[in-house]
């Protein structure tokens, strides 16, 4: 087990440099000069020349990518033009409040998706089933933007239960992590927008799980465990939901990638100061050194999560040895 | 009244929009530690009848009719609950797919000790050490109590389902097809096993199988059913010795007992009936040798050759006859033309 976590973990090294590689050639490909954005068009030729110089976009594209990676290897991103500040700075501060927001909608999502799932199966074929697939359907579906903004006009506008904006009120300032994330305040900026992710998350789980479950249920096993005298829930729960949630787990992890898609919107709708809109902004801005940053971080997170996906997959099934 | 009645039971599926009757008007009575072996091809029924009295049907089926009694206790319409409290504890079920009758995520153990402990006070010490008895009573170590299934032989599996039906001494065990999965020789000693507890603990049994050699071994009492119904019942010994239905007959040509086996094997030749198409009559009379007019349109009941034997045929008075044919091979040869000619000219009309 430690042994395949170690291969792992090398694999993963590779692929982080060569995506590196990869977001590294992208930005260079693309459209527009950083130094426009940077830079007044209106200043000399020789201030902008030495900007160039400053930032290393004189070099020839070899010299850049050589510095780039030798610069990663030491996780060093260079520094946000727009902030001034080294990147992994800023990735630092952004970073706990996209992961907090996304846990806190996946849990609410596979808490709930894999508890309706198995009720939805064991449901199969009543009205109440087919509410379930419509409701879960139609979160996935809706643009989650506008999913967003109706909860903000119900939850926060009419209702005035939750702050619609933002992670904090106005005014407060925290500096340690305890003095940012573990306050009521926080928490209850954090509900809308977690909400709202979770029902763009809800449709994977609580649908894979219905199908996987449909399926364990017509086990031979299943039927054992009636035949045991067993409780009902005893059998849906222990033994059928179980079993049915191997595939949960691995859909989960591909999930991540699409999650972060909706996550980014998410956070632009509330103004929430996570890596998503950072990344909107970064690349409105042409800041490309924290772009790639935030794009080379979010991949890691993919990797990272799909592996912490397989060792549980060995937790969940005995069959399975790495 | 005996330990278990089952009168006049009716079993349906619902398929679609229409519905067969897997199990129609059986009747059997089972006395305290007797068994009994219901035989039959595939398709028959048999299993239905198992999971009738465990009330394991799946969501398409019902017991539309008859009842059950054991004890005197009436099972049919009971609440879920006095069912479930009845399973494992006092009717337990060796099921047909034994292999993949255990659960993948759970050691073998942990599964037996659920079992017990949803019907006992035990705490789950005491559950464990009846569990590790069981577990010596089918000849597995008690390490094998932290295995999963898949680090199990098949004949280790097998036998730990079986430890799990025998755990808290059931007053019934139906033991469905319970070897079939395995080879010959570990069959045999499974077999063994199971009628060796099975009269320690002097439970009655349904011993389900296609194979009515098994049955002549360890069963009294042999029901032989047919399409849904039942068309002999009779004590085992007079059975083997004298059949009296003509499936029966044909039944005893497909396997022949050891001391009788000659040089040609003989088969019912055709298929089981389409419960799904309303029948009339005896379910046999398409494939029966002897079959006449009114078999098709009548059905047949019961005439009782001897107390406790029963038959389902409109012929009691040419059994002779019958016996006497039915060992001929061509006696099921022009039946089997006969089936070919009837093919030919349906499949002529479907295509005129
Ligand atoms: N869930 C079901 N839905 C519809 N029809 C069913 C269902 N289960 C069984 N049947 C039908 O009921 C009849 C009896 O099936 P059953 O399983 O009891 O036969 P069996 O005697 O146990 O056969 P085998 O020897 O193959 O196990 C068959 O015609 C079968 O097609
Ligand atoms: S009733 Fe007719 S068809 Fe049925 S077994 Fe007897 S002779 Fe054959
Ligand atoms: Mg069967």
């Amino acid at each position: 087990m430690l042994g395949y976590i170690i291969r792992r973990l090398l694999i993963m090294v590779l692929m982080i440099l060569l995506v590196s590689t990869m977001i590294f050639l992208l930005f260079r490909t693309m459209p527009g000069d950083p130094t426009a954005s940077m830079v007044d068009p209106s200043i000399p030729r020789e201030a902008r020349q030495a900007l160039l110089e400053r930032y290393g976009l004189h070099e020839s594209l070899w010299t850049q990518y050589a510095i780039f990676m030798k610069d990663l290897v030491r996780l060093d991103f260079g520094t946000s033009y727009f902030y001034n500040r080294p990147v992994l700075r800023v990735i630092q501060d952004r970073l706990p409040a996209t992961l907090i927001l996304m846990f806190t909608a996946m849990l609410f999502a596979y808490i709930i998706g894999i508890f309706g799932g198995a009720w939805m199966a064991w449901k199969r074929g009543t009205k109440l089933e087919s509410l379930g697939i419509t409701f879960s359907l139609i979160f996935r579906s809706a643009p989650t933007f506008w999913v967003g903004l109706l909860v903000i006009m119900f939850f926060a506008v009419r209702l005035g239960w939750f702050p619609a904006q933002g992670m904090r009120s106005t005014g407060y300032v925290g500096n340690t992590f305890r003095e940012i994330f573990l306050t009521t305040d926080f928490l209850r900026h954090l509900v809308l927008p977690a909400f709202t992710a979770g029902l763009y998350f809800l449709a994977t789980p609580t649908l894979i799980m219905r199908n996987s479950m449909l399926e364990v249920l017509s086990e031979d096993y299943i039927e054992m465990a009636h035949a045991k005298g067993l409780r009902e829930r005893r059998v849906l729960y222990r033994h059928a939901a179980r079993n049915a949630l191997l595939p949960v787990v691995t859909a989960g992890a591909l999930f991540i990638g699409a999650a972060i898609g909706g996550q980014v919107l998410i956070e632009v709708v509330y103004s929430w100061p996570g890596l998503g809109r950072e990344i909107v902004q970064a690349v409105t801005r042409s800041d490309y050194p924290l772009a790639q940053g935030c794009f080379i971080i979010l991949s890691t997170l993919v990797m990272v999560m799909n592996l912490i996906a397989d060792v549980l997959y060995a937790f969940l099934d005995p069959r399975i040895t790495y | 009244m005996s330990f278990l009645d089952v009168t006049d039971l009716d079993i349906t599926y619902t398929v679609g929009a229409g519905s067969l009757k897997a199990v129609d008007g059986v009747s059997f009575s089972l006395r305290k530690g007797e068994s009994m072996g219901i035989v039959g091809e595939s398709g028959c029924g048999k299993t239905t009848i198992a999971k009738g009295l465990m009330q394991l049907l799946p969501k398409n089926g019902a017991i539309t009719r008859g009842s059950i009694t054991l004890n005197g206790r009436e099972l049919v319409g009971l609440s879920k609950e006095a069912v479930r409290r009845l399973r494992l504890k006092e009717i337990a079920m060796i099921s047909q797919s034994a292999m993949n009758a255990l659960n993948p995520v759970y050691t073998i153990g942990d599964q037996l000790v659920e079992g017990i402990m949803a019907h006992t006070s035990f705490g789950n010490r005491g559950a464990y050490k009846r569990a590790v008895e069981v577990f010596e009573m089918v000849g597995l170590e008690e390490k094998r109590m932290r295995s999963f299934p898949h680090q199990m032989s098949g004949g280790m599996k097998q036998r730990a389902v079986i430890a799990m039906a025998l755990s808290l001494n059931p007053s019934l065990i139906i033991a469905d097809e319970p070897t079939t999965a395995l080879d010959v020789v570990v069959q045999d000693r499974i077999l063994h096993r199971i009628i060796k507890i099975q009269k320690e603990i002097n439970s009655s049994m349904i011993f389900i199988t296609h194979d009515i050699s098994v049955v002549s071994e360890i069963c009294e009492t042999i029901v032989v059913m047919y399409g849904g119904k039942v068309m002999e019942m009779s004590p085992t010994d007079t059975f083997f010795r004298r059949p009296f239905h003509p499936y029966s007959l044909g039944l005893k040509n497909a396997f022949p007992l050891i001391t009788e086996i000659t040089d040609e094997l003989i088969s019912i030749p055709g298929t089981p009936p389409n419960l799904l198409l309303e029948l009339k009559g005896c379910r046999f009379n398409e494939r029966c040798p002897f079959a006449q007019q009114k078999c098709a349109v009548e059905l047949p009941l019961f005439y009782e050759p001897e107390p406790g034997h029963k038959v389902a045929c409109h012929f009691p008075e040419r059994v002779e006859e019958f016996r006497e044919r039915s060992s001929h091979r061509d006696t099921w040869e022009v039946v089997r033309e006969r089936l070919i000619r009837e093919y030919m000219e349906k499949g002529a009309v479907e295509y005129a």
